[in-house]
């Protein structure tokens, strides 16, 4: 184990919608600046709800919130990579906004009649509401249900311990 | 038994035995008796229930069930068992977290490149192959389910479907005999109702609702509750245009909207779960034919 030192793989992310920097991981911290969309940043820690990041452009160190930045390069450049990777799985965010950015955008150069083939297959809208119902499919789906014993056990391989949070209104 | 029929159960113990001082002392046709009368009485809720437009649990249980083979029909599971006994796991999991963990709950990845998940009355869950496939890890597959298991907590799809419905209609409903004529073609329409749901949507409100109850619900098994907002916050670097979200743009509020509400009312209630685990190389393996 390594003592007290700061071990930080830090990581470039860039800011996705306009973020506020505070000096603390808290709304109560003292505001400090603040990042516009597609502004390229240096992730550190991570905590709670709140990530720390550095900004060259800007020279600023500080927190923002974790949905205004994402893991990766957004930049201009994301457009022409979007091969599948190996796996075919994604394999991070980065990967994904690269192959979304060209599997989705309409104007990504991938023609539209391409992301209609790799598309909704059976689940538009006319093909939900004209849907005949499959009771086999149904079945099979009853057939792989968990239950208490295994979701038991299934939590504590996954080292998930129950906890008791109360809804945010208050109630059960 | 309901916790109101109890004191009621006593009146009727009582006038039983008043009535029949003789048999009274005979246990077993005492038993007998009280169970007929209990019987009696829930037959009786249920018909009151009926006639205020409530649904019973097993009806609950058998609408989501059409509702759910609809959604199958048009797009099956992936044929993949140890995927689907995965999600089930956290599913149930997270659902056990819930006030309605006795639910039937089942849960199913469908073969579908649109992103998005249902959620059907009395426990059913089924998430498209092309949501889960941005997904990173564990915690976000439960905040996802987490979402969808808070619809069918609240009864959300159920209260939409009352709105739209007449009261006759429920009061006539009876899904239990689906010999009858009349209620085939009631339950017909009930899921013809049900499915054109999924492509109108909720009460915008019921998905903030769902929001906010998921990630505590995420929270309460363990998982990180933030994986949520990760989860968004990819959708949201979609270009809403494409034909994969056009289903979930059009039954949701803007995602960018969700994240700020969400974000803003997790904020110093849910900081201390951001340690939750995210299991990602569980899910990777589970992910990996796909």
């Amino acid at each position: 184990m390594l003592l007290g030192l700061p071990v930080q793989a830090a990581q470039q992310g860039t800011v996705v919608r306009q973020a506020p920097v505070y000096a603390d991981a808290s709304l109560a911290a003292q505001r400090v600046g603040s990042i516009d969309a597609g502004v390229r940043v240096t992730l550190f820690e991570r905590k709670g709800g709140w990530q720390e990041i550095y900004s060259e452009e800007k020279a600023i160190t500080g927190w923002v919130r974790v949905y205004q930045v994402r893991e990766g390069d957004f930049g201009a450049s994301a457009v022409s990579e979007n091969k599948e990777d190996s796996r075919g799985f994604l394999a991070g965010l980065a990967t994904f906004s690269r192959k979304a950015s060209g599997f989705f955008s309409q104007d990504s150069g991938v023609t539209s009649s391409s992301t209609a083939t790799i598309g909704v297959r059976g689940l538009s809208e006319s093909e939900i509401r004209s849907a005949q119902a499959d009771f086999d499919e149904l079945r099979k789906m009853q057939g792989y249900a968990s239950n208490k014993k295994r979701a038991r056990g299934f939590a504590s391989a996954g080292s998930l311990k129950a906890g008791k949070v109360p809804h945010f209104s208050g109630s059960k | 038994m309901s916790r109101m029929q109890l004191p009621l159960l006593l009146v009727i113990a009582l006038a039983l035995v008043a009535t029949f001082p003789v048999r009274a002392f005979d246990l077993n046709n005492l038993v007998k008796d009280l169970d007929e009368a209990s019987k009696k009485l829930d037959q009786n809720m249920d018909s009151l229930n009926k006639m205020r437009g409530k649904v019973s649990t097993r009806e609950e249980i058998e609408i989501g069930g059409n509702l759910i083979a609809g959604l199958l029909g048009a797009a099956p599971l992936v044929d993949d068992a140890e995927l689907q006994r995965y999600v089930n796991d956290v599913g149930f999991w997270v659902a056990a977290q819930s006030k309605r963990s006795e639910l039937p709950w089942r849960f199913g990845v469908i073969d579908s490149q649109g992103i998005n998940a249902f959620a059907a009355p009395g426990g059913y869950v089924v998430v498209t192959l092309g949501l889960y496939q941005l997904l990173e890890n564990e915690a976000q597959l439960a905040g996802v389910l987490a979402h969808e298991i808070a619809h069918v907590v609240r009864k959300h799809h159920l209260k939409a479907l009352q709105q739209t419905m007449k009261r006759e209609f429920w009061s006539e409903l009876s899904v239990k005999t689906v010999d009858d004529k009349q209620d085939r073609e009631n339950l017909r329409k009930l899921i013809g109702s049900g499915l054109q749901l999924y492509t109108t949507g909720l009460d915008r409100k019921y998905e903030f609702d769902a929001d906010m109850r998921g990630v505590v619900l995420a929270a309460r098994a363990g998982y990180d509750p933030y994986a949520f907002l990760d989860v968004l916050t990819t959708i949201d670097s979609i270009n809403p245009e494409a034909a994969e979200l056009t289903v979930l743009m059009n039954t949701h509020p803007p995602t960018g909207e969700r994240l700020e509400t969400l974000a803003s009312k997790m904020d110093g209630r849910l900081d201390s779960y951001a340690s939750g685990e995210d299991n990602a190389d569980r899910f990777r393996q589970a992910a990996a034919r796909h």
